[in-house]
């Protein structure tokens, strides 16, 4: 049985200036953020095919509500390793712009925590060095509590022609 | 030839330009307002044609070509309806009920006479 | 449909009417002498005019009065119709289109078309071409000799329904109205009255057998019963002069009176026998009652009944694995529905691609003349049926293909002439259905293209290395590349050849593929292939590995076990022999990467693509099952093999294979192994 939340009860309004509404998700040991109103669905997990020959960080297809969505696995994209699903994971189903385009794509999370505000004024631009991930990946890292939570370029990630991370891996992992 | 010919529709300007038209040809005319003026005057005088509307306020076209048919007076009156270019099941419905022939909205002066003339001759 | 502007009801009605004289003007450049194509060009010409009147279109309605005028003597026959009357008559045509897209703004343009044409006629009076028999097409009626001055004669026969006369209709006005366009001979018939005493005089028993002299076209005699058509008996047919009265043409019409034998409903009347006519289906060009749909509720419609195959699916999986007997069955009810609607929605949406070739016979004809090459024009396969769409989105493709054919590939005629071959080039266009396919191709029979020009224009452009080996239908492929262009001189009309890599991404983007292939001296061959639909097929489910793939049904021939030694021989020859043919094979093991150990006993899958096939190395071949087409996500753009995804009984998504792509590759990876072991060889 999937849980299928409608996030249209759970947000109310857009981000507004001082605030993101987002949707935080865990990829390994870190934690993400989702703008809120991009997020359609949350799922289960659900039975993926694999692509053959796909870039690797898009090398599943998943079935949501009778319609073919690509999946993407992030932690492809920020070199992380990617063990088997568990009871824990779940798959994002967002919009996202591509070259002008509104594109529903999944996205693969380790966990899924809620959705909550960050004050925009805790958001800073990811330093140029002296990260794991490439920088272009990331719109800013923002702040709530004592957590670091990275908010990732949704639109550069997906655009990116090379799907090799640093320190390639083969196959979808599931 | 003493018999006119009946006019039925609820549009004054209609009505005037049908009748404006027909007595410029020569046809005497009578006019009604909707199908209930419509059959009461289609009873009571003699009619060597009926041109009516479908779309009419307390009778509607269909019901009023019906309810003359079945009364003995209707015998070989031609009856004309109005109708738009593309309304097959009106045309169906008209020729069920016992309309003869038809004149497609918008119309112009000449269209009108032709149908007429061809149905009743001049 | 209710709320339709009547102004685009006219501008529908217009185009199509504009259609259908462009045509009849470009059959009668071929057939001067066909008197039904004048006719039906006059026929188009006066509806156009009436209705144009009628919705206010006054400019059109003035052109086309002054066309008919001029036209008039070559209907009336006196004067002849010459290559360049039938020019004038195309930009008249082209004129009458401005005129209904944009009032107003070129009334100006009509006048000296008028003029061309009047000059035109007046000097083609006189040369009265003799009458010539038309051939005896499917159904047409016998074609009378043209007495110029007699018009034609027409036997006309009809009954009315028996009510007719309590309903108003009255046959003395039809038989008026008959009179109004010719001397009329008329004759009753009574075999149809009851004795005396069992006469109604309200019915009417009577029908009546007319002969018709008259110049009018055979849609006057038509509208004629047009209020009493549908119920009545009536036949219409063209008659042999002999049995026409040899009165002169122009009688007054005179009262029904004088020639009709008084009705006396109590008096029998002479009988004359006449048989009856069951109601001949016009052959005006109406093909039976048709709607007009917009082109989103269509597609509405396809997605439902995409869900509904789905659904279905699922269904049929949970009754497979019940015990309930009535679930089963009428699982196996649903199914069969949902495969008949799914038909007959595909069907909704199929066109015949005549359609289009028609609009190319006036391309053809423009080209010809602007490049003073004489082209015999052949299309083969109008009744192919394609999707809409895909229809409307080849048309730009074509075209410019055919440019190309006509601008660059048909020689001069001086040219051919000294090679050997007629003056005259041709082209010939051709579609057809080929499995899950439809091959359209455009043929020319011109100089066909220069391989070693396109081989060292491509190593100038730096598309490839100067020793690269390449196949000959590779070679061909690089003339799609931008920026790739062999013609010497560039022409006005077809631009720099940059027109090619648009036409291949257009096919492309259709899911077709676009091949060439020539012949020095012979000319060239364009061949597209696009598939059939885009929506619902019957796809056959392979299982390589752990994953699940789809086949379109349609491209596969057979399946076959694999030969063990072919499995124990891992590369090299990758041939198998069907039946003395050598067909290749590809692992999809391999071409996937695929993991999971093999089965045992691997199964091939022998699919086509045009001519040619290969084989698909699968581990397990699961069964057939309507596949639901969905698209891919512009993400997996890149990945080739797939043509697109689909949902299966269980809820998993299962990849669709490309069939033309898989069979391209196994060729080119055939083509490239025997080249290599030549090298090895040599």
């Amino acid at each position: 049985m999937s849980l299928n939340v409608n996030m249209s009860t759970l947000t109310g309004a857009k981000s507004t200036g001082g605030a993101m509404n987002a949707l935080t998700l865990r990829l390994q040991d870190e934690i993400f953020a989702v703008e809120a109103e991009s997020v359609r669905e949350i799922l289960d997990v659900v039975p993926i095919t694999e692509v053959p020959n796909a870039r690797i960080f898009v090398g599943g297809l998943i079935n949501v509500r009778g319609r073919v969505v690509p999946l993407a696995d992030l932690r492809v994209m920020f070199g992380m390793e990617r063990p088997p699903a568990d009871v824990n994971t779940r798959i994002v189903v967002v919009e996202v712009d591509l070259d002008g385009e509104p594109t529903i794509v999944a996205i693969l999370a380790d966990r899924v925590h809620d959705v909550t505000e960050i004050e925009t004024a805790t958001i800073q631009d990811a330093p140029r060095v002296g990260m794991r991930w490439r920088p272009e990946y990331i719109r800013g890292i923002g702040k709530r509590g004592d957590d670091f939570i990275i908010i990732p370029d949704m639109g550069k990630i997906f655009t990116m022609e090379d799907g090799k991370p640093s320190g390639s891996q083969e196959g979808v992992g599931l | 030839m003493s018999k006119s010919i009946l006019v039925v529709d609820d549009s004054a300007s209609i009505r005037q330009m049908v009748t404006l038209t027909l007595s410029g040809a020569g046809y005497g005319t009578l006019e009604a307002v909707d199908g209930e003026d419509g059959y009461s005057k289609a009873i009571a005088n003699p009619v060597r044609a009926v041109i009516t509307d479908l779309n009419m306020p307390r009778m509607n076209g269909i019901e009023f070509i019906r309810k003359f048919r079945a009364h003995q007076s209707s015998a070989g009156v031609p009856i004309v309806f109005l109708t738009t270019e593309s309304n097959e099941e009106m045309k169906r419905q008209a020729k069920e009920a016992g309309a003869i022939a038809w004149i497609v909205k918008p119309f112009k002066q000449d269209q009108l006479l032709a149908v007429i003339k061809k149905v009743a001759g001049t | 449909m209710s709320a339709a502007d009547p102004t685009d009801v006219f501008r529908q009605e217009a185009r199509e009417l504009l259609e259908q004289l462009e045509q009849a003007l470009l059959d009668l450049n071929d057939a001067p002498d066909d008197r039904d194509l004048v006719d039906s060009s006059f026929r188009a010409l006066h509806t156009i005019k009436g209705s144009g009147a009628m919705f206010g279109f006054e400019e059109v309605a003035g052109f086309v009065h002054e066309f008919e005028t001029a036209f008039d003597r070559v209907r009336k026959g006196t004067a002849s119709i010459s290559a360049e009357l039938i020019k004038v008559a195309l930009a008249a045509k082209d004129h009458i289109a401005r005129l209904i897209a944009e009032p107003g703004k070129h009334a100006a343009a009509g006048e000296p078309i008028l003029e061309h044409l009047r000059t035109v006629v007046e000097s083609g009076v006189g040369h009265v071409p003799a009458p010539v028999a038309k051939a005896a097409a499917a159904g047409a009626p016998a074609a009378a000799a043209h007495g110029q001055s007699h018009g034609r004669s027409w036997r006309i026969k009809f009954r009315l329904p028996e009510n007719a006369l309590v309903l108003g209709a009255n046959p003395l006005l039809l038989l008026d109205e008959l009179r109004e366009l010719g001397a009329c001979e008329v004759a009753v018939s009574t075999d149809a009255v009851p004795p005396l005493d069992a006469i109604d005089p309200e019915v009417c028993y009577l029908g009546w057998d007319v002969v018709l002299s008259t110049d009018s076209p055979r849609q006057a005699i038509d509208d004629v019963f047009m209020f009493v058509r549908d119920d009545m008996e009536l036949s219409i047919e063209l008659v042999a002069p002999a049995s026409t009265v040899a009165t002169a043409s122009a009688v007054a019409p005179q009262p029904s009176v004088a020639l009709l034998p008084d009705i006396n409903w109590k008096e029998p009347v002479p009988v004359v026998e006449i048989e009856k006519h069951r109601e001949t289906s016009n052959a005006a060009g109406k093909t039976g009652s048709s709607l007009r749909v917009p082109a989103e509720r269509l597609d509405q419609l396809m997605d439902r009944v995409g869900e509904l195959v789905i659904a279905q699916a699922r269904l049929s999986q949970l009754a497979a694995a019940s015990d309930d007997a009535n679930l089963k069955a009428l699982s196996e009810e649903i199914e069969r529905l949902a495969s008949g609607l799914r038909d007959t929605t595909m069907g909704i949406r199929m066109v015949p691609i005549g359609t289009l070739f028609g609009r190319f016979r006036r391309l053809v004809h423009d080209l010809s003349n602007d490049l003073g090459k004489e082209v015999d024009f052949v299309t083969v396969g109008e009744e192919t049926e394609l999707d809409k769409t895909v229809i409307e989105r080849l048309a730009d493709p074509l075209v410019h293909v055919i440019r190309n054919a006509i601008d660059h590939g048909l020689e001069a005629p001086s040219r051919r002439v000294n090679a050997g071959k007629s003056g005259r080039g041709r082209v010939r266009l051709a579609a057809t259905h080929a499995g899950a396919e439809v091959a359209i191709s455009i043929a020319d029979d011109g100089a066909g293209l220069n391989i070693e020009r396109i081989r060292a224009k491509a190593v100038e452009a730096g598309l490839i290395a100067a020793d690269a080996k390449l196949a000959e239908h590779e070679l061909f492929q690089l003339v799609f590349h931008p920026g790739f262009s062999t013609a010497k001189e560039v022409t006005s009309l077809s631009g720099r050849g940059v027109g090619m890599d648009v036409v291949k991404r257009t096919i492309e983007g259709l899911r077709g593929h676009i091949d060439l292939s020539s012949k020095p001296g012979e000319g060239t061959t364009v061949t597209l292939r696009l598939p059939l639909t885009l929506a619902i097929i019957e796809g056959m489910l392979v299982r390589v590995g752990q994953g699940r793939y789809s086949i379109p049904l349609s491209a596969v021939e057979e399946c076959v076990e694999l030969p063990t030694d072919a499995e124990a021989c891992k590369s090299g020859r990758n041939f198998l022999n069907i039946r003395g043919n050598l067909v290749p094979f590809l692992r999809l093991r391999e071409l996937f990467k695929t993991k999971a150990p093999a089965d045992p006993h691997q199964k091939v899958v022998i699919v086509s693509a045009g001519e040619f096939r290969v084989g698909l190395v699968v581990d397990q071949v699961i069964g057939n099952s309507q596949t639901v087409i969905k698209s891919l996500s512009k993400l997996h753009a890149d990945v080739e093999s797939f043509s697109g995804a689909t949902i299966l009984g269980d809820g998993t998504v299962a990849l669709i294979l490309d069939v033309s792509h898989l069979v391209t590759f196994g060729q080119n990876f055939e083509s490239r192994l025997r080249d290599e072991r030549i090298g090895r060889a040599a």
